[in-house]
């Protein structure tokens, strides 16, 4: 090491949608990559695909009688045979052997570390178990041998890294959107709320009504577009019979979800149909060539955030949310949040409500969730939402922290 | 959290000068605010700057810099509609955006000690921008 005396500690935040890896006190992750990864059985190990020697395949490693590729170079190769699956549900781990992979991923191909050396700090989401803290720490001790972990739950280090001890976050990731109350570097746990519309259920309802207007999303595998003559392209269509279906549809999602991203406005006011029937068209080029234009759809599927009940109105999507009217928008779950705690401290979160996570990035999303706020919360309250800057700093923040907060624990 | 709050806060030392000026603005009221610094370098927490009893609020605001945090202690005095003269002391925890992420980590997990070592603080503020910590919101605070 250079200098100092600190050995920099490790932090890992597996989230639902993205795994972020980085190196404690610095100001972005060195290592941002799906949280997803592609298996094969290996009992189709004779495949041709598999035993070709490039690099891709070399990163992969065997587990029991999977294979297991991990990170968006490995996932943007198709292979036969691949099923994309995700080792998280509703914010918990469901697969050990799937997450044990993804930090290998993270730990030995991404930050080139051998875990013995440095201290570990793994962010875990606020409606995590014990038994699924012993087991992080089970692995983390066993299999990587860390010389300290420390767990901390994420809406503490999204309040810390804006320099607050209280305040509310609202976090609203790929998969789940949590509302928790954190006062004095404690989450308030029974005020702690959940949602499942998060950044993926809205991909899903953009695809669907692609879909319904007779707009098919090619994946970028399925075809090859090349340039003729300068400035004209022409594209071929491929045919691979032996794609999974969830590989198709994870392709499928990368398009739609930076369509997502792209268009995508939370609107000022509750969507109507009537009032956004004429609103201008948005371009969007497809990787395919073929431009497609998106209209109210635009500000239609931002606004499920704060009406989920409009996801019975995507068709498609009427089952994907069994339990619509019982699930409550985003400023419902805010306030119900709030009054759940201490009446002493609820001026004070009103006045520092903090967005985290990737959905919390759509456009217009702060104005109008103070917007609505300042209707529905009491007079006295000074409502205030705080979002950093830019968009793509915010996904990241909860990474940060400096080294000496992280110490020896066995939960 | 909590063994990290205590690594926080047991590796941060407040020093005597801190305590001294403190309390020195409390009984003596010579000060009207105090600012305090955490020393990155040798984990100290220190005063950083002093106001005279005759500064106002302003003077605070102005102390403190746009890009890095600090804490500060302020000495409000006041009138009530009674007319009977308060006074209370603010505790404000002032982290603006543009400072660094690690500062704002390092103060916010360090605020415990601070405010467990100073006696006597009435209420405490969070402030990110200068109209949290607007003399409106002192004043409605302190009502």
């Amino acid at each position: 090491m250079y200098g100092g005396d600190e050995v920099s500690a490790i932090v890992v935040d597996l989230g639902s949608h993205t795994c972020k890896a980085g190196y404690a006190g610095e100001d972005a992750p060195k290592a941002v990559f799906p949280s997803v990864v592609g298996s094969i059985d290996q009992m189709e190990v004779d495949d041709p695909d598999n035993s070709d020697k490039n690099s891709v395949s070399a990163d992969s490693k065997p587990k029991g009688k999977h294979k297991f590729y991990v990170g968006s170079q490995d996932l943007g190769f198709r292979r036969d045979h691949m099923e994309v699956l995700s080792p998280i549900k509703d914010g918990i781990v469901v697969d050990w052997d799937m997450v044990e992979s993804i930090w290998d991923h993270a730990l030995r191909k991404c930050l080139l570390i051998d875990p013995k050396e440095h201290p570990m700090l793994l962010a875990e989401s606020c409606s995590n178990t014990q038994h699924h803290r012993e087991k992080a720490a089970e692995i983390m001790f066993e299999k990587y041998q860390v010389p300290a972990l420390f767990l901390a739950k994420n809406a503490v280090l999204t309040s810390f890294a804006s320099g607050r001890a209280t305040s509310l976050v609202v976090d609203s990731g790929g998969g789940s959107t949590t509302v928790a109350p954190v006062h004095d570097g404690y989450v308030i746990q029974k005020a702690v709320s959940t949602s499942p519309i998060g950044g993926e259920l809205l991909t899903d309802c953009l695809l669907k009504s692609l879909e319904q207007k007779g707009i098919a999303i090619k994946p970028r595998y399925a075809f090859k577009r090349k340039e003729i003559r300068p400035g004209e392209f022409q594209t071929v269509d491929l045919d691979f019979p032996n794609t999974t279906e969830s590989y198709k549809l994870y392709s499928q999602r990368v398009i739609a979800s930076d369509i997502k991203e792209c268009v995508c406005r939370a609107p000022d006011t509750p969507y109507d149909e009537t009032s956004y029937s004429n609103i201008p068209m948005t371009p969007y080029e497809l990787p395919d060539g073929q431009t497609i234009e998106i209209g109210a759809d635009r500000f239609k599927i931002p606004d499920v955030l704060f009406n989920p009940s409009l996801v019975q109105t995507i068709p498609g999507m009427e089952s994907s949310l069994e339990t619509a009217s019982t699930i409550r928008g985003l400023p419902q779950m805010v306030i119900d949040s709030i009054n759940k705690c201490d009446v002493d401290i609820r001026r004070e979160l009103y006045s520092s409500i903090l967005l985290a996570g990737g959905t919390s990035s759509m456009q217009q999303l702060k104005e109008r969730l103070e917007k609505d706020l300042l209707e529905e919360s009491p007079q006295s309250a000074r409502v205030k939402v705080l979002a950093s800057g830019n968009a793509t700093e915010r996904r990241f923040r909860y990474e940060e922290h400096g080294a000496s907060y992280i110490q020896r624990k066995c939960p | 959290m909590a063994m990290a709050f205590k690594m926080a806060t047991t590796g941060m030392w407040v020093t005597e000068e801190c305590k001294n000026s403190f309390m020195e603005m409390k009984w003596k009221k010579v000060h009207r605010f105090i600012v305090f610094k955490i020393d990155e370098v040798s984990k100290l927490l220190t005063v950083d700057k002093v106001g005279g009893a005759g500064e106002g609020y302003d003077d605070l605001a102005a102390a403190l810099p746009e890009d890095d945090c600090r804490y500060a202690v302020f000495d409000f005095d006041f009138v009530t509609v009674d007319n009977c003269r308060m006074s209370k002391i603010f505790f404000i925890a002032w982290a603006p955006t543009a400072s660094r992420i690690r500062a704002k980590i390092l103060y916010a997990t360090s605020k415990d000690g601070l405010r467990r070592a100073l006696d006597g603080i009435h209420y405490e503020v969070q402030a990110t921008d200068p109209t949290e910590m607007g003399f409106d919101v002192i004043k409605d605070r302190a009502k």
